[in-house]
């Protein structure tokens, strides 16, 4: 009897399985014709991204009295926990924030209008930056528009470089280099060399596309084979046992914290546009420097795509939605508003407007010294829930729970599951 | 005596039966309905909220459903696939680990706190106040939040530790002692069961303690003689509905470990998995699938439980020589 009473908690949480999913729908009547509407716009983010928005969303709607916009935000973790249900329930909101990362997985599954219905009536895109402008394209169809771009970069403390007589970051720098440099930050200043780079997914990308390969390949599977992750891994391993990076211990308990934030590193690889955050967190000056590389004149980069705005297929005002997008990806004042809070903003007209300060001047300065490579197309269905997979391999392989070549089974099983069916 | 006590039970039934006859006779057309439609708010909340749900998820857990397309019936695939899933091992693992550690730590807190509290003395409402107060606020984010900082490295318990030279680095980042940290959030919640040990106290004869003590019985002796069989079935009824409660252990859980289980997966607990592969992934076919498995678990543990309940639980007016 307990037990059937205590399990309606349980029952209770399950109660988003009522609602089954169904395809199709759509506005009715002139598609393009913005009428007075009521907008659910969503997102993720912190309080400070929700204080911007919202001197944003109200510019818009003195601009356009007739549409009201109800915003919404979480985590990004809960925010896709939301996401999915909302969907689900075919009750998502009219407008939403997107990553690149999901943006099949909500494609592929009927969930998102094709923007290309309203392009040139309700939706500008002739002013984007060129490496953002098929970015949110799949088949022909366009899912989402960035409203800001960001690349990798490594953000590191040059004083303590200097302090243990190690040569600061430039053009070229190896692999080797930067491993080098960590252990003997660590040895001559006590402070850790950064954090281990194999935690992160982007990493590994950066390393591929500096052999000319990709993370996941045109159709979906992964760039890289078992012999190439367990390089990856062994690397990271060897950083951890020797104690040159921020024990993963440490790395857990500061979460959500960045350690350079908090000045316990000397530098980490990351999206350059974090230098505002940590700037704003560390007592550290902080310097943004070249990304480390397999050769010299292979950094491997692009541009990436941060932050996209779709509408959802089952949006009854698609006009008046396009039309926000429209507003946050082109409107200068939009721009000044969010400075680099979503990377650095996605057009030209933006991009001037911005008045990019301090560590930002720094980070455009950092974007206009780059090639880029091409933007590499959406990630398959699953990459998000495989990112998620990746970040907790890495986490038990530092924790010495489980050997390299484990972690390797591991993940590859996973990729299987996710990206086979 | 028991004979004695059921006869009368057995005539009063039958008073009963007997005075249904004539008042069916008198009863209106819609008496019934009238009823049905008093009860209606619980029959709907329960029909739509708990039954509905529970049936579509047994439907779900046999097939593929993704939250987005339409389910595909695969029949008893995700049960087969959780047997060599290596995470939902882990979970099983760790939930387990967690029931056997929880469980009888609370209960002996809780009664020890109870038999503390049950004497006279001055300020005692206070005391049973300030012991019951953490079990109003438990189970929510803040203090799950506050327990975690308290646990990190360098923070209060990190620091009074390496006082007396042990260096764990933090409770919140050690695999080998995040799990006790949840299991000591679980312990001072201990005001439930302690307040239902203080009812269960207070109603054993002070003649028993009084006969024994002029026997010669010392302290322990009493508890053990006296008070434990005296409050069995209290013990019972608390060990129930604590189990089951630990086996769904969720929001401490998630606030500390999120839903990796962080550090490297030693508080992945079944509820944690179940709901990062049915709202992190959109494996919502395998995590109902999931769901019942664990309403299996519980039902068996609660099986198990009552059977061994008929050898140490005592009621009141049961003669020793009963079986």
């Amino acid at each position: 009897m307990g037990a059937l009473k205590r399990f309606r908690v349980l029952a209770t949480s399950l109660v988003a399985l009522l609602a089954v999913a169904c395809g199709g729908g759509g506005g009715s009547g002139d598609e393009t014709q913005a009428g007075p509407a009521t907008l659910r716009f969503s997102w993720w983010g912190n309080a400070e991204r929700a204080e911007l928005m919202q001197q944003a969303i109200d510019l818009f709607q003195s601009r356009n009295p007739d549409i009201k916009v109800t915003p919404s935000f979480q985590e990004f973790e809960a925010y896709w926990q939301k996401m999915a249900t909302e969907t689900a329930g075919g009750n998502a909101p009219d407008v939403l924030q997107m990553d690149f990362a999901y943006l099949r997985e909500y494609s592929d599954r009927n969930a998102l209008y094709d923007l290309k219905k309203q392009e040139g009536e309700n939706l500008e895109l002739g002013d984007l930056l060129d490496g953002l402008k098929g970015a949110g394209e799949i088949d022909g169809k366009l899912y989402g528009v960035p409203t800001g771009g960001n690349t990798w970069g490594y953000i590191y403390n040059p004083a303590l470089f200097t302090e243990a007589g190690v040569e600061l970051p430039k053009d070229g720098w190896t692999w080797d280099d930067y491993r080098e440099a960590m252990a003997s930050i660590v040895a001559k200043t006590g402070v850790h060399g950064g954090g281990n780079y194999i935690g992160s997914y982007y990493n590994l990308e950066l390393q591929l596309r500096q052999e000319d390969k990709l993370l996941y390949t045109e159709d979906g599977k992964l760039g890289f084979d078992k012999a190439r992750l367990k390089e990856f891994f062994e690397e990271g391993k060897a950083l951890a046992d020797a104690g040159a990076v921020l024990p993963i211990e440490k790395g857990v308990q500061i979460k959500p914290s960045f350690a350079l934030e908090l000045d316990l590193v000397a530098g980490d690889l990351g999206w350059d546009n974090f230098m505002a955050r940590y700037d704003k967190g560390a007592k550290a000056e902080l310097q943004l420097g070249p990304v480390p590389t397999a050769k010299a004149g292979t950094s491997g980069q692009y541009l990436k795509p941060s932050m996209l705005l779709s509408v959802s297929q089952k949006s009854e005002h698609p006009a008046a939605a396009a039309k926000l997008v429209s507003f946050m990806v082109n409107d200068p004042e939009v721009g000044r508003i969010f400075g680099a809070n979503r990377g650095l903003p996605p057009t030209k007209a933006q991009r001037a407007a911005a008045q990019l300060e301090g560590p930002l001047a720094a980070v455009a300065a950092y974007e206009e010294g780059l090639e880029f490579g091409p933007t590499p197309p959406a990630p398959p269905k699953g990459a998000g829930t495989l990112e998620q997979a990746f970040i907790r391999i890495t986490e038990e392989l530092q924790y010495g729970r489980i050997p390299v070549d484990e972690a390797v089974d591991q993940f590859f099983t996973e990729a299987e599951e996710t990206l086979g069916s | 005596m028991s004979r004695a006590t059921i006869a009368p039970e057995r005539e009063s039934r039958e008073v009963a039966a007997g005075q249904a006859g004539p008042a069916k006779r008198t009863r209106l057309p819609g008496d019934g309905l009238a009823g049905y439609l008093f009860l209606s708010p619980w029959i709907i909340g329960i029909v739509l909220l708990t039954l509905g749900p529970m049936v579509t998820s047994l439907y779900l857990s046999f097939t593929d459903y993704d939250l987005f397309n339409s389910p595909n019936w695969v029949g008893l695939e995700n049960y087969q696939r959780m047997f060599t899933d290596a995470r939902w091992l882990r979970s099983v693992q760790v939930t387990a680990l967690y029931v056997l550690l929880a469980v009888p730590i609370k209960l002996a807190a809780a009664l020890g706190v109870a038999i503390l509290l049950n004497g006279k003395r001055a300020g005692q409402g206070f005391y049973r106040a300030a012991f019951y107060g953490p079990s109003l606020i438990g189970g929510s984010v803040g203090v799950a939040i506050v327990w975690k900082m308290m646990f990190s490295d360098d923070s209060v318990v990190d620091q009074l530790l390496l006082r007396v030279g042990v260096d764990t680095g933090g409770w919140a980042g050690n695999p080998d002692f995040s799990l006790m940290m949840l299991v000591l959030l679980a312990t001072w919640q201990l005001g439930a069961p302690m307040v239902i040990f203080l009812a269960g106290l207070k109603q054993v004869p002070r003649e028993l303690y009084e006969a024994a003590e002029v026997d010669g019985a010392g302290r322990a002796r009493r508890f053990w003689s006296i008070t434990l069989p005296m409050i069995s079935p209290v013990l019972f009824f608390n060990l129930l509905l604590e189990t089951i409660n630990a086996f769904q252990v969720f929001t401490s859980a998630y606030v500390v470990g999120g839903p990796n289980g962080q550090p490297a997966g030693s508080t992945l607990f079944y509820t944690i998995y179940l709901f990062d592969r049915g709202f992190g992934d959109y494996r919502m076919g395998y995590a109902s699938a999931m769901a019942w498995m664990l309403l299996l678990g519980v039902g068996l543990v609660t099986v198990f439980l009552f059977r061994t309940a008929r050898g140490w639980v005592f009621y009141s007016g049961d003669s020793g020589d009963r079986k």
